[in-house]
């Protein structure tokens, strides 16, 4: 169970979250939706430990984790994939799963671990020794995904993971997060600004708005007609 | 080939090992927090300085120089702790770094200057004398020029293969790439950084040593040049790149010696900034330097 409670984030003058209280259930998928510079990236990045958290607790199965430095966090077994393509872009596909791997909670042996990226996502293997920076939109998405799923965390954090990716991609890259979830019962948050894409594949679902949550409850609900117009309205 | 041209190309390449090492000691730090500690310079005084005054305090000369190196560690933690961290740490990252590394360079210098004296003191044979040589191809090669040599690229090779060949090492390099990554993905980001300054410290240290050796003798502003030369051979080469302060500190060290043989040593400064400049001017990333690579 990851737990975010009364969360305020603040860069200077500028406050990201103002009192963000949250849950992810343990095992579930959960959606965090929201129009651009709603608060999601800051959201995940606070619970990473690289945002600063003026007030409130993060909380890590009842742990309090919100003065661990980013490392400790890491070593407990989050994994972050931030937005951005953000990969070690001279290093190559293989040399960034090794060093995700390295630093992880090392599940399997390197050997087999990397055995099953490639298994997934087979150009992966075809590009081993490619730069990261140097793969397509989609392949350095499909290595964000398999360099943060190499760590075998407990729990993962996706930001805008169908960012700037064809839909075709998108298909593929959400099929495996759901079968990633199913299969090795990690807790997952996604940060999405595909709201439709995000709720089908999740357990439960918050709205974002200018930092605070204006919209909570089960996916299929705020899926379903009812609220339809209210999630629309709070995207404008 | 006469002989005053081969031991001038002879000593050039050893001095200009040392260079290399004095660039890679510089580009260590780059490599972490893309700092440069311009204290460097004295670092290496300070550690030949210690050798001499241990050694003459009757102190084996294996233990002098692990005394010297231990210190210039230890004052490595101190530059990261005081000079570059509150600097990185400043909103909006501050250049504060620039002037503090150099005050403690200044401060440091004069306390030598201060306890040491300000004369040049001889610095005692650790590697074989002056006059010790060895004769190949009819060839007489000063055994300390190789011992240096020899002593500065193997350290530039161990270091170079921890850096290829162990997730240590690449994860000094991901810190360079990209830092908030590193630390998401658990590398301890702090200790790397820390590490990076001792080893660019004990880089120095024996650099230092190894300068006063081929020299002869040490004084409170001998670091000054060899930091100067250094940076020249880090740019040259391609700041941050390995083979490149290596080829880089080679070349300036050649041509400072020929130009110090041939023209005049008064030259040897100018010679050497002059190439700096053409450089920046011609291949600003240096001659092994390579360009970002990366695709939208």
């Amino acid at each position: 169970m990851l737990e975010v409670q009364d969360l305020h984030v603040g860069y200077g003058a500028v406050q990201a979250l103002q009192g963000v209280t949250l849950g992810a259930a343990a095992g579930g998928i959960t959606a965090v939706l929201g129009a651009n510079g709603a608060g999601k990236s800051s959201l995940l990045r606070a619970i990473s430990g690289i945002a600063p958290v003026t007030q409130g607790r993060i909380l890590l199965d009842g742990r309090d984790i919100t003065a661990l430095p980013a490392p400790a966090r890491a070593r407990l077994g989050l994994a972050h994939a931030m937005e951005g393509r953000r990969l070690f872009r001279q290093l190559t596909v293989e040399d960034n799963l090794r060093l995700a791997w390295s630093f992880g909670a090392r599940g399997v042996p390197l050997a087999e671990a990397i055995a099953e990226v490639h298994q997934r996502f087979p150009i992966l293997g075809q590009r081993a020794r490619t730069p990261a920076g140097l793969l397509s939109g989609g392949q350095q998405q499909m290595l964000i995904l398999s360099c943060a799923t190499i760590r075998s965390p407990r729990y993962l954090l996706l930001d805008e993971p169908s960012l700037g990716l064809a839909p075709i991609i998108v298909q593929q890259i959400y099929a495996f997060i759901t079968d990633y979830a199913r299969r090795s019962g990690t807790t997952v948050l996604i940060a999405e600004q595909m709201a439709t894409l995000a709720l089908k594949v999740s357990d439960r679902g918050y709205v974002l708005r200018r930092g605070r949550v204006v919209l909570e409850g089960r996916s299929e609900e705020l899926l379903a007609g009812g609220s339809e117009d209210k999630l629309a309205a709070n995207y404008l | 080939m006469d002989d005053f041209f081969f031991s001038l190309v002879l000593a050039g390449i050893s001095v200009g090992s040392v260079y290399a090492l004095i660039a890679i000691g510089l580009n260590l730090t780059f490599w972490t927090t893309r700092t440069l500690n311009f204290g460097q310079g004295s670092l290496m005084m300070l550690c030949a300085m210690l050798v001499v005054f241990l050694a003459s305090q009757g102190l084996a000369m294996a233990l002098a120089v692990i005394g010297g190196l231990l210190v210039v560690a230890a004052l490595g933690v101190f530059v990261e702790r005081f000079t570059i961290r509150p600097a990185l740490v400043a909103s909006g990252g501050s250049m504060g770094w620039v002037v503090s590394t150099l005050g403690f360079g200044i401060v440091l210098q004069g306390v030598a200057a201060k306890y040491f004296g300000s004369q040049a003191m001889a610095f005692p044979d650790v590697l074989f004398t002056t006059q010790d040589y060895v004769t190949v191809l009819g060839q007489h090669l000063s055994l300390q020029y190789l011992v240096v040599l020899a002593l500065s690229v193997s350290l530039i090779l161990l270091l170079e293969l921890f850096v290829r060949k162990t997730v240590w090492g690449q994860a000094v390099f991901a810190i360079s790439l990209d830092p908030e990554l590193a630390l998401v993905q658990g590398m301890p980001v702090r200790l790397i950084i820390l590490g990076s300054f001792v080893a660019s410290s004990l880089l120095a240290g024996v650099a230092g040593i190894l300068s006063a050796q081929i020299g002869g003798t040490v004084d409170p502003a001998f670091g000054f040049d060899l930091v100067l030369f250094g940076f020249v051979a880090a740019v040259l080469g391609g700041m941050g790149c390995s083979v490149g302060a290596l080829v880089g500190g080679l070349a300036v060290g050649l041509i400072s010696k020929l130009v110090g043989g041939y023209i005049s040593t008064a030259a040897e400064h100018a010679i050497a900034f002059a190439l700096l400049m053409a450089m920046l001017a011609l291949r600003p990333q240096g001659l092994l330097g390579r360009p970002e690579v990366s695709k939208a």
